[in-house]
């Protein structure tokens, strides 16, 4: 079976947006940010998905665009999805100020 | 490259040319039913009760949307509930935009036999500013005069990876070649401020940039709530958006790369041409009408849609003066919604086309609608009240 596509779209990221719908399983291969990489989806992928190219660890910067996106709110195995129940916002968060203030 | 528009007097040139009758209200609406044309405002914010700056953004948008290059003649009523206070007043609105060089008609029914004769007298003279103005050819003008807006909106991933690019592309271009640009959305740039700061003309312009984000990132966090919980919003999550910073990374995309010669606010003309950031609010009913009334005479919508199931048939034109074009990069919205779409940037994503190429269809695209050629919105006659943009409490 052909590799299912994700672009890169920085050579420091460590995560690629899917541009096929994945299925846990699948390899992937990136295009974009320098270096091609080739990984397997360790759990289904929608299109415009972010797949983690590495093993992020629990609040390691997430990064995207060549940015920090957010840092992980728990561990990320490579080949995984990456989105809001691992990936955590760290800006306006109104939510931590006043935990802060508590 | 250039297209083919409404020279005015005030040496700005218009993409269509329309009667204008300001601000709303049951005068503005009875001309604009009865007489082809005429565009009216449509918006629930008349001034009464609100505070001498929030009075100044609603004259500053009705006189801006006055002196569009898209708009040939004025209509002022004096009717609205605003009229008495001083920022609003008919005979100001109506100097201010005859500065331009435009012809300005007051229409007061105090002097006027009353509403009813209000009303006709508006009638019969909207019936002669529109033949006037149908007298207008359309002549060859230069890119330097294109001035254009944009948002973005039910953004996805493929908003940040083609979408956004191609209007980015477009931005470079109408900018490189003496143009005007506006981009804004400033909860949208949280966690790309720095980015966009680097490519400031001015250390004063970085400095309003990364004080419009403070602010607003402030604002945010008195909230006291997680901003994932206000935005991104629930449609940008469904498309694969994590978080604000992920949005606002992809969002400045559509910002091209030329230097950011100012920070203006909602409605303001800016000084000069370049490329603009205006310290706005996202919302589709609010951001056009504030570009249009800062002098856009085309605005784009870069559409995801990861999140807009069933969605066939999109309202449109809530900048009043300005032909409004959908975009999108998405293969299932564009699907969905063809008829909407002025341009679509999928082709990027699923068949490799090459980003600068998208980039110059869209060029292509935006060119032949500022010349004369409807957009798709421009088809329907349904128009959605605008939601002026103020900021300060009512009383």
């Amino acid at each position: 079976m052909a590799a299912k596509r994700a672009l890169v779209m920085h050579p420091k990221d460590n995560v690629a947006t899917t541009v096929e719908e994945i299925q846990p399983g699948d390899q992937v291969r990136t295009a974009g940010g320098g270096e091609i990489r080739s990984l397997a989806a360790v759990e289904a992928i929608p299109f415009g998905f972010k797949i983690a190219l590495e093993e992020i660890p629990q609040g390691a910067i997430i990064v995207k665009y060549g940015e920090t996106i957010g840092k992980a709110s728990r561990p990320i195995s490579r080949g995984a999805l990456v989105h809001v129940h691992n990936l955590e916002g760290t800006r306006a968060r109104g939510d931590l100020e006043g935990r802060e203030k508590q | 490259m250039s297209f083919l528009g409404y020279h005015r007097a005030d040496e700005f040139v218009g993409t269509r040319n329309y009667v204008l009758v300001i601000p709303q209200g049951l005068i503005a609406k009875a001309i604009g039913d009865f007489v082809a044309g005429v565009r009216t405002i449509q918006t629930v914010d008349h001034g009464s009760g609100r505070t001498a700056n929030d009075r100044e953004r609603i004259a500053r948008v009705l006189i801006g949307l006055g002196r569009n290059p898209n708009v040939a003649s004025v209509i002022v009523h004096a009717a609205s509930p605003g009229v008495g206070y001083p920022e609003l007043r008919a005979e100001r609105l109506a100097d201010e935009i005859a500065a331009s060089g435009k012809r300005v008609e007051v229409i007061d029914p105090a002097k006027d036999g009353g509403v009813y004769g209000a009303m006709a007298k508006g009638m019969q003279l909207a019936r002669m500013m529109v033949y006037e103005a149908s007298k207008l050819r359309r002549v060859e003008a230069g890119d330097e005069h294109l001035c254009l807006g944009v948002k973005c909106g039910y953004s996805d991933t493929t908003s940040g990876i083609a979408g956004n690019p191609a209007i980015g592309y477009l931005f470079d271009k109408v900018v490189g070649a003496g143009g005007t640009a506006f981009f804004g959305e400033t909860t949208e740039i949280i966690g790309a401020e720095h980015s966009l700061a680097k490519r400031a003309a001015t250390p004063q312009v970085a400095k309003a940039i990364l004080d419009a984000v403070a602010r607003r990132e402030e604002m945010a966090k008195s909230t006291g709530l997680d901003i994932r919980t206000i935005n991104p919003v629930p449609s940008n999550i469904k498309g694969g958006i994590s978080s604000l910073e992920e949005k606002s990374l992809g969002a400045i995309h559509k910002a091209g790369t030329a230097p950011i010669q100012g920070v203006l606010q909602y409605a303001e003309r800016p000084k000069g041409k370049g490329l603009y950031f205006v310290d706005n609010w996202m919302g589709h009913l609010s951001i056009f009408a504030g570009y249009a009334a800062a002098g856009a005479n085309l605005v784009l919508f870069q559409l995801g849609g990861g999140g807009l199931a069933g969605r066939d048939l999109m309202e449109g034109s809530p900048s009043i003066v300005a032909p409004f074009l959908w975009c999108t990069a998405n293969p299932q919205t564009y699907q969905m919604a063809k008829d909407n779409i002025d341009f679509y940037s999928g082709s990027v994503i699923m068949d490799g086309e090459d980003p600068q190429e998208a980039g110059e269809r869209l060029y292509r695209t935006v060119i032949d609608i500022a010349s004369g050629t409807l957009s798709r919105s421009e088809t329907l006659r349904h128009t959605d009240p605008v939601d002026l943009y103020l900021e300060e409490p009512r009383f």
